[in-house]
């Protein structure tokens, strides 16, 4: 079954990927571009004004220190990482189905948002000394933390997502005799993914936030350890390392929910 | 209404009217619906023979949209009316998932290419995926849409996207079919094209159909009946028969037939229409 209207279409489509690859790959080359010109006028600016490596110590310098221990490094961001994903996994689970509780229990709703709200009220440096308390320094207590930052933005997310189904497609898949389920499955979720990876994209920078100043209540690795460190040493030069490692992680994560994000919910960017 | 749930021995048995027509698919009597204060329909009386195509058109806010909603299943009418389906009484909520529903809107799913959007109805009654594209893609090229199965609803034009909705309620086969104003939203060629479109379908599979529009000529080119509403609260006010052989072809519209019909139907609909247009400008007064 080849009619001219398919052909015609599926060359067309072909045309449009061969137009897209090479697009994406400029927009790739155009930011390596833009962080090589960020980086040349870092490194310049501190040697023609004289800079005190106190204030602002040369790029080239921060990164020969990094490459120097680079074990301390790696481990930091790793361990960071994994309290992250943990974090963001289980918050953003959790308030994904939190948000379709509240949605579907209107009493549910009255009675426990509220104490969301509350808790969210608490600041994290005061709910974090109670973690550590209760679960000592594990890797577990700071991916309690992340998950505390992350999950109430997509509960209210997924909420507000779920609110935006337009009734007139709810009584279309009613009077095709759709169950609660297939409701929820085939209409209302699917509305709702483009709220949620809002609120998603939010708490993938709040887990790593969560996950860092758990570790400041005290461990031995993750990049926060590393902050802390250089801190109370006063060495400028590893401060600026945990914090480059600290942005290369937050970009990353970042930039990996918005690739999802730009696959999973493709027609709303389209519209 | 106790009688509803009565068991009936069956449909050749029930003769509830001396009529030589066949027993009626969809039944109405003394069908009343209010919201509040607000009566949207009252005392309203139809019938559907099974393969009839009726159109129904009234005065804005005539309760059009109540009737269907009511025999979509998915609103109760007031307690005393009566309700009967294929020969058996039943209440709205009985419909659901029973008789295939086209609302005004297209209400296209974004994430849905456009045979997965058709699928819709299938899918929710538990057709395997594969099984239930293959049926569709069989009907595409009917629906003028082959070669277009892949593609979003935001890459289609209004005209196009009304069909995928249309196949949409077509794959739901059931025997009564009710759409709401399908064209409204469409410019007047696509509309007419569409028109006789669905006619072509229409005697193709001789679904039974109940069709809203504010058109008279519409309601009169497609119609083997037009009920024409009175303003709110809404019943029938005349119920007018269209003789004009089929299949119709586009000048139809001219001629002498048609012409004495519409100025009949546009009749009926000047009066309710002063009439509810008289009770708005007297502020809402109690009907």
């Amino acid at each position: 079954m080849s009619s001219p209207a398919a052909t015609s279409l599926s060359e067309a489509a072909a045309a449009a990927r061969s137009i897209t690859m090479p697009d994406s790959l400029r927009k790739l080359i155009r930011l390596m571009l833009g962080l090589a010109i960020a980086a040349v006028i870092w490194e310049g600016a501190v040697l023609l004004f004289g800079i005190r490596p106190y204030y602002l110590p040369r790029l080239s310098t921060i990164l020969m220190a990094m490459a120097a221990t680079p074990r301390a490094y790696i481990d930091g961001f790793l361990r960071t990482l994994a309290e992250t994903l943990i974090g963001f996994a289980s918050g953003g689970a959790f308030g994904v189905l939190m948000g379709i509780v509240f949605f579907r229990v209107r009493a549910l709703r009255e009675m426990i948002f509220p104490i969301f709200v509350v808790s969210q009220t608490i600041p994290v440096i005061a709910f974090g000394a109670l973690v550590v308390l209760w679960f000592g320094n594990t890797l577990l207590a700071k991916a309690i933390i992340a998950f505390y930052l992350t999950f109430f933005p997509v509960t209210v997310n997924t909420l507000l997502g779920l609110e935006t189904v337009d009734p007139k497609q709810v009584a279309l898949m009613r009077s095709f005799g759709a169950s609660n389920r297939q409701l929820l499955l085939r209409l209302q979720l699917p509305t709702a993914l483009p709220q949620i990876f809002v609120a998603l994209r939010l708490a993938a920078s709040l887990s790593l936030v969560g996950a860092i100043v758990g570790e400041w209540f005290g461990d031995t690795t993750g990049l926060g350890v590393l902050l802390l460190q250089a801190m109370f040493t006063e060495n400028v030069v590893a401060i600026w390392g945990a914090l480059l490692a600290a942005a290369l992680l937050g970009t990353g994560f970042y930039a990996v929910v918005a690739a999802v994000e730009r696959r999973l919910v493709f027609w709303s960017a389209e519209q | 209404m106790q009688a509803a749930r009565l068991p009936h021995p069956g449909p050749a048995t029930e003769a509830p009217q001396a009529q030589p027509r066949p027993e009626p698919l969809l039944e109405l009597r003394a069908i009343n619906k209010t919201f509040g204060a607000v009566a949207a329909l009252s005392g309203l009386q139809a019938s559907i023979a099974p393969g009839e195509f009726v159109t129904v058109v009234g005065p804005s806010g005539c309760g059009k949209s109540t009737l269907f909603n009511i025999v979509a299943g998915l609103e109760e009418p007031d307690a005393g009316g009566i309700l009967r389906f294929e020969g058996k009484s039943c209440h709205a909520a009985d419909l659901l998932g029973r008789v295939s529903f086209m609302p005004q809107r297209d209400l296209l799913f974004p994430w849905r290419n456009v045979v997965d959007n058709a699928i819709l109805a299938l899918e929710v009654e538990g057709m395997p995926r594969d099984q239930a594209r293959a049926k569709a893609l069989k009907m595409l090229p009917e629906f003028g849409l082959a070669g277009f199965e892949k593609q979003y609803p935001n890459q289609l034009s209004g005209g196009m996207r009304q069909r995928v909705a249309l196949m949409r309620t077509f794959l739901f086969e059931r025997n009564l079919m009710l759409l709401d104003e399908p064209f409204g939203a469409l410019d007047a060629l696509t509309r007419a094209m569409m028109q006789r479109w669905l006619l072509d379908v229409w005697q193709k599979y001789r679904r039974t159909i109940l069709f809203i529009t504010h058109d008279v000529d519409e309601a009169i080119f497609l119609g083997d009946r037009v009920l024409v509403m009175t303003a709110r609260p809404g019943s029938v006010k005349l119920e007018q028969a269209v003789d004009l052989p089929r299949p119709r072809r586009p000048d139809i519209v001219t001629s002498s037939e048609f012409v004495r019909l519409k100025r009949t139907l546009l009749d009926a609909i000047e009066e309710e229409s002063m009439k509810s247009f008289q009770s708005s400008i007297a502020q809402e007064k109690p009907q």
